[in-house]
């Protein structure tokens, strides 16, 4: 089977993040990037599934040339070939959607596999675009039962799966009240959620092979994909910093401030 | 965003990693060496992610536990921390145990270079684990490089896929610092092998049951050899031996367990061979060259060991940081008001002193280690000849004071962490105690400290008439030329210029009085001039640090914190550490006689 995954480039969660002066984004020096982490669990489920039932992963990033990292990364964790749609200006979640479904015309791939968010802008809609523009399936928030991957975990079964005659995907899914199993038809869209595995790393022999693995450059252009932007960010204000706490001497002082200055009893 | 995150302690800095790579020690010129050629700064990058997520996502997180509950001895086998039974296969997974080997024996031929500083995370994280492995890779590649095919292809190749372990089995009870008294016997037997015979101790790594067999390199003196190294030869004893398609007992037993107080994930083992007899050896190179070639090894170890001083050092440095940060006492010494809040700890001049100065000698002694290791790319797959002699002399030179400055002053550093924690750093609520305990087996294995100096002072400075002394001198001389271009401050330039003359010159004269025979006078002091020596190679390194820092800061870039940081802790050696050069040489040149003329009653 041939399944295709997505790589964005985000900032790492642990570099300082900070917007600037202008509040038109984020200060972009010092700043260290990988793999969304959804994205690299998509990867990882990707990888396990063709394992499993042969055939390859194609991964896709769409940025400037700098995402060409998180192609090579994935590629490093295995994945067979990458797709870099090239372009550098802002783009929205709809315009994503357009250019991946393009790459996936031209992939055809019996899944698509996309973390749920991603957690730069963290909006949840590209998987759910994506699905409805190729008018496939989609099952989101694909998980497990617990989280941690012990070894115990693993030799469970898998979050995602196929189905006894091969044609459909099988997804236990996140939902508010726990955890719902559904059954898609092939070709599918699959969003994953956290706990679905834990991704390997990129070993060393890994890297060294995905020097030699192609990344074939698109444009939107090409793709015949306008992505002028229908969602403009105007403006960006970090949260206000939080003022330092006071200690009150007895209860009976706590719930007079609670009553008189919070009013919240 | 993975859901184990154990802890926040980054373990080493990453950034200062990236700058002693690409912005001190030129890990980009490397590539230009045919060896390296299929690398790239990217290949470099990616491998250090990797390595850097094992070691804090699983490595750091089982460190307590296994430090809590170390191997046990039951029924003649060891079982270890259970723990190491997920974390050996991850790393041999990431491509750990030939990762700087070339490609026929499946390595991916990575310089010592990056190798050294990845793999450093992981003894941060947790040095036991990282034991294993390390101890694996160098027995695979002694057999690599000095094995018959048939041991290659029954031993190496399952060390290097991670299938076997391996240890380096020398030390005896009555032969430790003195291989000279090792007294392990090998006799010929009929079938091309060798009956071995004797007991060793303190065998780390010397039985496991996370992997099927362990390899034992075997320091042993032939029936007949002559006393002394020069009757060691060297041997592989399995555990298990192949004997028609099985493995089958070879009469090596774990006679027993020391009781460690640091170091407590990996055991080290009291082994008995041949108790029965039947203990089978397999002769790896020449007989009676089996010390020569251990060498090999052992100095690989003493890198490795360097390593480990100074990643003990760097995870409980950071521990100590981020405690400085959030706990509050006192006010500062000018303020008067009772009830002003109370700052934190790091406000204290007395703190910030403890933590620069464990910040001098972690990054001061890891940028040394990176040097060494740059060296042993070098000496190995320089370009020609000439290079790779020049660099083979230096890294000789080298090696005691890396192996050596991080034990004896990361101890210094991990105390100092301690110290910063206060009384809860005594407790064993919080981890800097333990980190204490595991640095101090550093200026122990691998030659004591004292062995290490004598190893210096009466060879390596001495040998071909000081001609590492001179290579040394002339690099030494080249980074003070780039440090003076860079306009690093001419007085801290003067001063390591000055230290390293007299160095020189100490040595010159020593070597004088070691020829007229006075050897007693002159290596009474090893220890003082091996502190010396180290208190000048780290001073070139934090030069060399701040010629970087420098040109960083002219070209504008922005990350100013990071490099003034490093200005900071360039001056705080210059000012603390090369200013008792000195009194040290001074010292050494007297041949001042205290401790020499005590009579042991008089102690
Ligand atoms: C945790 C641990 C793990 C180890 N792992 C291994 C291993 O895997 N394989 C292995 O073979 N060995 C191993 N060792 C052994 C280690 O290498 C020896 O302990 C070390 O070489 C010192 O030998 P010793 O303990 O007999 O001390 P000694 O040699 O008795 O030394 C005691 C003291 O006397 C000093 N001294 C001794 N001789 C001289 C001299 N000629 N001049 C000046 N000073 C001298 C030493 O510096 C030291 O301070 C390990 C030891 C420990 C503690």
């Amino acid at each position: 089977m041939k399944i295709l995954v997505t790589a964005k480039r985000v900032e790492d969660a642990e570099s300082k993040i900070r917007v600037n002066p202008q509040g038109t984004g984020i200060v972009p020096e010092g700043l260290k990037y990988k793999i969304n982490p959804f994205d690299e669990i998509a990867v990882e489920e990707g990888l396990r599934l063709v394992a499993k039932h042969g055939g390859e992963v194609v991964v896709v990033s769409i940025g400037g040339k700098e995402v060409q990292e998180q192609l090579r990364h994935a590629l490093a964790m295995g994945a067979h070939k990458a797709v870099w749609v090239n372009h550098a200006g802002a783009l929205d979640q709809l315009a994503i959607a357009a250019l991946l479904a393009k790459v996936v015309e031209a992939e055809k791939p019996d899944l698509a596999i996309l973390g749920k968010q991603s957690i730069d802008d963290d909006q949840n809609q590209v998987g759910q675009y994506l699905a409805e523009f190729l008018g496939w399936g989609q099952a989101t928030f694909a998980s497990k039962v617990e989280s941690l991957e012990s070894d115990a975990e693993k030799g469970k079964h898998p979050g995602v799966m196929l189905s006894a005659d091969g044609k459909a995907v099988v997804v236990v899914r996140e939902v508010d009240n726990g955890l719902a199993t559904v059954e898609c038809q092939m070709p599918a869209v699959v969003t994953t959620d956290l706990r679905l595995n834990l991704p390997r790393y990129a070993s060393l022999p890994g890297i060294m092979k995905a020097k030699s693995k192609p990344i074939q450059e698109l444009t939107p252009a090409g793709l015949g994909v306008d992505v002028t932007p229908k969602v403009v960010i105007q403006k960006m204000v970090p949260p206000p910093a939080r003022k330092a706490g006071i200690k009150v001497p007895d209860v009976a002082t706590l719930v007079d401030k609670l009553k008189n200055e919070a009013k919240v009893v | 965003m993975r859901a184990v995150r154990a802890s926040t302690n980054p373990l080493l800095s990453d950034r200062d990693v990236a700058f002693l790579l690409y912005e001190v020690h030129d890990a980009p010129g490397l590539l230009e060496l045919p060896a390296f050629a299929e690398h790239s700064r990217e290949t470099f990058d990616l491998f250090l992610t990797s390595v850097r997520r094992l070691a804090r996502e699983a490595l750091f997180p089982t460190y307590r536990a296994m430090d809590a509950e170390p191997p046990s001895f039951r029924e003649g086998r060891i079982r270890v921390h259970p723990a190491m039974r997920s974390l050996y296969p991850q790393l041999v997974e990431l491509g750990l145990l030939n990762a700087t080997r070339a490609r026929e024996v499946g390595g991916q031929q990575l310089p010592l270079t990056v190798f050294s500083l990845a793999s450093a995370y992981l003894m941060a994280a947790n040095l036991s684990a990282y034991g294993w492995l390390g101890l694996t890779s160098g027995a695979a590649h002694l057999l690599e490089a000095f094995g018959s095919p048939e041991l290659k292809d029954t031993f190496m190749a399952r060390m290097y896929r991670g299938e076997w372990t391996g240890t380096m089995a020398l030390t005896e009870p009555q032969a430790g610092s003195s291989l000279a008294d090792v007294q392990t016997r090998a006799s010929a037997a009929a079938d091309g092998t060798w009956r071995l015979s004797g007991t060793k101790i303190f065998i780390s790594g010397g039985d496991n049951d996370f992997a099927e067999n362990v390899v034992h390199m075997t320091l042993a003196r032939i029936e007949g050899a002559p006393a002394g190294t020069r009757g060691l030869s060297l041997f592989a004893v399995p555990r298990l031996r192949p004997e028609e398609g099985r493995l089958v007992d070879n009469d090596v037993q774990v006679a027993g367990a020391i009781h460690k107080i640091g170091y407590r994930g990996l055991p080290s083992l009291v082994l008995s061979y041949g108790e029965r007899g039947d203990c089978r050896g397999w002769l790896v190179g020449p007989p009676h060259r089996g010390l020569s070639l251990m060498f090999q090894m052992m100095n690989e170890a003493r890198i490795m060991v360097g390593l480990n001083g100074v990643a003990t050092a760097s995870v409980a440095y950071h521990e100590a940081l981020a405690y400085a940060q959030e706990r509050t006492q006192g006010r500062t010494l000018t303020e008067r008001d009772a009830t002003a809040p109370q700052v934190p700890l790091l406000q204290h001049a007395d703190v910030r002193r403890m933590l620069l100065r464990q910040k001098a000698i972690v990054e001061g002694g890891l940028s040394l280690l990176v040097a060494t290791s740059r060296l042993a790319d070098l000496a190995t797959h320089g370009d020609t000849p000439a290079d790779r002699e020049r660099a083979a002399l230096l890294l000789e030179l080298l090696t005691p004071v890396a192996k050596t400055f991080p034990a004896e002053k990361g101890f210094e550093a991990n105390a100092l962490a301690v110290q910063v924690h206060g009384g809860y750093g005594y407790s064993s609520e919080y981890p800097v105690e333990a980190w204490l305990r595991d640095q101090k087996l550093n200026s122990i294995h691998e030659g004591t400290s004292g062995i290490q100096s004598l190893d210096l002072l009466g060879r390596k400075v001495m040998a071909g008439s000081g001609a590492a002394l001179r290579v040394f001198q002339e690099e030494v001389g080249r980074t003070l030329a780039r440090a003076r271009r860079a306009g690093v401050e001419a007085a801290w330039c003067d001063a390591l210029q000055r230290s390293v003359d007299e160095v020189v010159a100490l040595t010159h004269e020593l070597g004088m009085k070691l020829m007229e025979g006075d050897a007693d006078g002159v290596l009474r002091h090893s220890a003082h001039y091996l502190e010396l020596f180290s208190l000048v190679a780290v001073g070139w390194q934090w030069l060399a640090q701040a010629c970087a820092a420098r040109d960083a800061l002219a070209r504008g870039d922005a990350d100013t914190g990071f490099y003034e940081g490093k200005l900071c802790a360039a001056q705080y050696w210059v000012h603390t550490e090369l200013s008792r050069v000195p009194a040290l040489v001074a010292l050494c040149r007297s041949s001042e006689d205290s401790y020499a003329k005590m009579k042991p009653e008089w102690f």
